[in-house]
């Protein structure tokens, strides 16, 4: 009996509604992708001229290809480590489980143009760690301003977000199944492999598709480490494409924008045909499974230990280190002692400023409260969608990864003309609200897909035994499925609280004096250089995540359970 | 409590800005001005609001604003660093709305500027302090220069100890090419592909300096680097990993050269070009007493000493704190060549004439 009979109306509504808000932004630029001027522009026509630019720019194939190179890799890198930090964290007795977890998501935190500043300070060409270390050996033999190092650090920073859906999924795991293969005598890296593995496929594969698709649309990391060596991915060429035309040429932007989408659509139909089957990797049954962790004895603890220490080292120690240190100093680099640089003028300077403070208040009233605003969205869309298998179903699907697949810059450029040209928005569009819609639009495939993935692992025998005792559909939802993933909404938060803290290319347009948020003064600072106030903003950054964390589990709020 | 701290000063902030508990010198009217201008005050000060777009960012725009604060207690700055394609964007945008939301526009896009001006999108308005103004400085009464900013060179002392400087354009050529090898990689200038900016003094250079596209293929001999912004660009020099940038905004040069020993800067004394900040008053402004009181303030003695103390050179001569343009002229051996705010801005934005300098940048650059 298929559930997706019921509560059509709901389903319908809420789905159509997501739609509109999805399809508004993407319609708009799609539409000025064949303009031949700004859609307002009283000379604007239709025209293809935005296509033959970009078919006839040799850059753009570069960039293309160089995008595609990119995504991959950051994929090969991110999902099999994310994964296998999750194993780790999640499903065995490692030590020092619970102060490590924290740890590994750091990189979530930061925003990418501050992770790839970090990197430059600590190991670019004249990093304190290069620079330590040519001391020692005599030369550095790295870059990270070619693309292999772009993709490392890429795919480095994206761990967490791998890790965060494997690790959900695994939690929910029981874990009979393992032990019965230990108990039989495999291996532990045997266990994760076959037993583990195929379980968690549904995370793994989400947090891969969805990974490929942050892949395409990177921005900060190219943006800093890329721009040197003239490497350029889609996103930076659009950037650059504006500067070329001497003025925003919003009709060429689209256009690479529409190629984005055209790209992304086949990953999500992949998606969906790995995921038809769903049902096959129900695992919470009837009784709330405890788990029972698999010890890894005294080698696998050295060995597990020493893959997240240096895992650890380099994905967190560099980066943060070098931002803490640039955030003290003023000057750094050869021949400079640091000791005799420290200073907190940096951060003077940012409580002086009334739009850096005003902006440390925004970001983190949207990130805590529109987090929350946020994941109850998510939730009722997530509903709408569970266990429904028909047209509107489909429809979801589609709508949640339009949005991933335009770039945020773009996004909050969208929203900024629908608030501008839409009458009844008009008079939100200099409040917070209008960078909250935005963001809840760009955070929609992570948050939705949390909760879709923690809402799948109620098994549908539940929903069914609940529906024959005579419950409605709404009443299944609140008293058997609510319940049940409650943890996971906590989760949800404290993940998309994060998500909203660190984003930078949403609020670039949006944003007007009085809704200030940290993420985007980074990249107004960039543009002229501020360093320093660069610097200071993202160890405040950094700060107030671990804060917001910290408070989030006193709360009871655990990151995922 | 980290967290309280900074309430407790991201209030203070506020506070300041809000401008409570400041003492306040008030100044009704500024003398020379007309006897009218109590009444444009007051109204302006009915209006209570002054809403800037800008790309100087919030550290260097604080001191004028503060400044302003000071003087007109009674009207809010509500101050946005856009940058010059976030301003332009959202200025043409919210025109075709028809909700104007900016009354004054100041940016260092001085073709963009012009191009918004040509558009019809400015209001002109005669400033009683046009009279200290270069003539160079106003456009139709419609669009003034504020600043006048050098272009110039910063360097590394530490890593050029061993060579000679180069002090003028020809030297500047002369050592690109004479040390080509040992420069290797080790050069940076602004990428006119990726910032206006660096796009304006590139191409006022292809227009007024033969030498220019020599220059560009001697650096890309060298192998040497584009960046974004002065301030990339500063970093790497402090870092050492570049050892000299050329054709950067030289107002900041001077100042970082002043707080940090290890950078030195040079104008070049054969020819300096200098660019200006450029601002108008929007067409249809919602508080167009409060933009004309703002605009006088930027061009007054006031203003423009807070800009001069944050290091963006007066346009004046009489202003005596920081640099102005007569100390600076001087500095440039008497070679300073400030871009006028003319409509010549607009050759550059022609779409034939910038495919046609990037063609010759991109194939020069090639070395």
């Amino acid at each position: 009996m298929s559930l997706s009979a019921q509560a059509p109306r709901y389903r319908a509504s809420v789905i159509l509604a997501l739609f509109v808000m999805v399809a508004a932004p993407a319609a708009l630029i799609i539409y000025q992708s064949f303009l031949s001027a700004p859609f307002f522009d009283e000379t604007a026509r239709l025209s293809l001229e935005a296509y033959e630019f970009i078919l006839s720019d040799p850059e753009f194939y570069r960039a293309l290809w160089t995008t595609t190179l990119y995504a991959v890799g950051m994929v090969a890198v991110a999902v099999p480590l994310g994964g296998l930090l999750a194993f780790l964290i999640t499903r065995t007795d490692l030590k020092g489980r619970g102060w490590l977890e924290p740890l590994v998501l750091v990189p979530m935190f930061l925003s990418s143009i501050v992770l790839a500043f970090g990197y430059t300070v600590a190991v670019g060409p004249s990093g304190f760690v290069t620079i330590a270390f040519r001391n020692v050996f005599g030369v550095a033999p790295w870059s990270i301003y070619t693309l292999p190092g772009i993709i490392l650090i890429g795919g480095l920073s994206h761990v967490p977000t791998v890790y965060l859906y494997v690790a959900s999924a695994m939690r929910r795991l029981p874990s009979d199944l393992e032990e019965a293969a230990r108990t039989a005598g495999a291996s532990i890296w045997r266990v994760s492999l076959d037993v583990t593995l195929p379980m968690v496929l549904p995370a793994l594969v989400f947090s891969a598709a969805l990974n490929l698709l942050l892949g395409f649309e990177t921005f900060g990391i190219p943006l800093v480490l890329g721009d040197p060596n003239g490497i350029l991915v889609l996103t930076t060429y659009i950037y650059k494409v504006n500067t070329i035309f001497g003025a925003p040429t919003y009709q060429v932007m689209a256009a690479v924008t529409v190629f984005l989408i055209l790209i992304t659509l086949p990953l999500v139909f992949i998606q969906r045909r790995l995921l038809r089957h769903a049902r096959r990797f129900a695992a919470v049954g009837g009784k709330g499974a405890r788990t029972n962790l698999l010890k890894l004895g005294s080698t696998g603890q050295v060995v597990a230990l020493s893959i997240i220490g240096l895992w650890l080292l380099v994905s967190v120690v560099l980066p943060v280190g070098g931002i803490v240190l640039r955030a003290f100093v003023e000057n750094w680099g050869e021949g400079v002692k640091l000791s005799e640089q420290l200073t907190l003028a940096n951060f003077q300077r940012v409580f002086e400023l009334p739009s850096l403070s005003r902006g440390i208040i925004n970001t983190i009233l949207l990130a805590a409260v529109g987090g929350a605003f946020a994941v109850a969205f998510y939730l009722l869309v997530g509903l709408a969608g569970h266990r429904n298998h028909g047209k509107t179903g489909t429809l979801l699907d589609y709508s949640v990864l339009i949005p991933r697949a335009l770039p945020g810059l773009i996004v909050g450029l969208a929203f900024f003309w629908l608030f501008l040209f839409v009458p009844f928005l008009v008079p939100l569009r200099t409040t917070l609200f209008s960078l909250l819609i935005a963001y809840i639009i760009v955070g929609l495939s992570y948050g939705l897909r949390i909760i879709q993935a923690t809402l799948l692992q109620v098994a549908p025998e539940l929903e069914e035994s609940a529906r024959t005792a005579g419950a409605t559909t709404f009443r299944t939802w609140r008293d058997v499925v609510i319940p049940l993933v409650r943890p996971g909404l906590a989760g949800a938060w404290a993940m998309i609280m994060i998500v909203f803290l660190r984003e930078y290319a949403t609020g670039v347009y949006l944003m007007s004096a009085g809704t200030e948020v940290i993420g985007s003064l980074m990249v107004s600072l960039l543009t002229s250089g501020a360093m320093d106030q660069i610097a200071a903003l993202s160890f405040i950054s950094i700060l107030l995540t671990a804060i917001g964390l910290t408070l989030a589990m006193r709360l009871g709020a655990k990151i995922h359970d | 409590m980290i967290n309280r701290r900074q309430f407790v000063l991201a209030s203070a902030a506020s506070a300041t800005a809000l401008g409570i508990g400041l003492p306040v010198r008030a100044q009704e009217v500024p003398a020379g001005y007309p006897a009218d201008y109590k009444a444009l005050v007051e109204k302006a000060k009915a209006e209570g609001v002054v809403s800037i777009y800008t790309s100087t960012d919030d550290v260097q725009g604080r001191p004028i604003v503060e400044a302003f604060q000071k003087a007109y207690p009674g009207i809010r700055v509500d101050y946005n660093d856009l940058g010059t394609n976030g301003a332009y964007n959202r200025i043409i945008s919210e025109a075709a709305a028809k909700q104007v939301g900016s009354d004054v526009v100041w940016t260092s896009a001085m073709d963009l500027q012009m191009v918004l001006v040509q558009k019809g999108l400015a209001e002109a308005y005669k400033s009683p302090e046009t009279s200290h103004l270069p003539g160079w400085a106003n456009f139709n009464d419609t669009l003034y220069g504020t600043t006048v900013e050098p272009v110039g060179i910063l360097y590394n002392k530490a890593q050029l100890a061993s060579m000679k400087l180069p002090k003028t354009r020809a030297e500047l050529l002369a050592f690109m090419r004479d040390n080509k090898d040992a420069l290797k990689g080790k050069l940076a200038t602004f990428d006119p592909e990726k910032s206006g900016t660096g796009f304006l003094f590139f191409s006022n250079d292809a227009k007024t300096m033969p030498d220019t596209f020599e220059l560009v293929k001697a650096f890309g001999a060298t192998e040497g680097k584009t960046y974004g912004s002065s301030g990339a660009m500063r970093e790497k020099i402090v870092s050492g990993e570049h050892w000299l940038a050329f054709n950067i905004i030289a107002s900041y040069a001077i100042e970082w050269a002043a707080k940090n020993p290890a950078l030195g800067y040079i104008l070049t004394s054969d020819h300096t070009a200098a660019f200006s900040r450029v601002a108008n008053i929007s067409k249809g402004a919602p508080h167009p007493n409060a933009a004309r009181v703002f605009l006088d303030f930027l061009l007054a003695n006031s203003g423009q000493s807070a800009l001069a103390s944050v290091g963006a050179p007066s346009i004046r001569t009489d202003v005596t704190s920081g640099l102005n343009l007569t100390k600076l002229t001087e500095m440039a051996n008497g070679n300073l060549k400030p871009i006028p705010v003319t409509t010549a801005l607009l050759e550059a934005t022609e779409p034939k004439n910038r495919a046609d300098f990037f063609r010759r940048w991109k194939e020069a650059l090639r070395g």
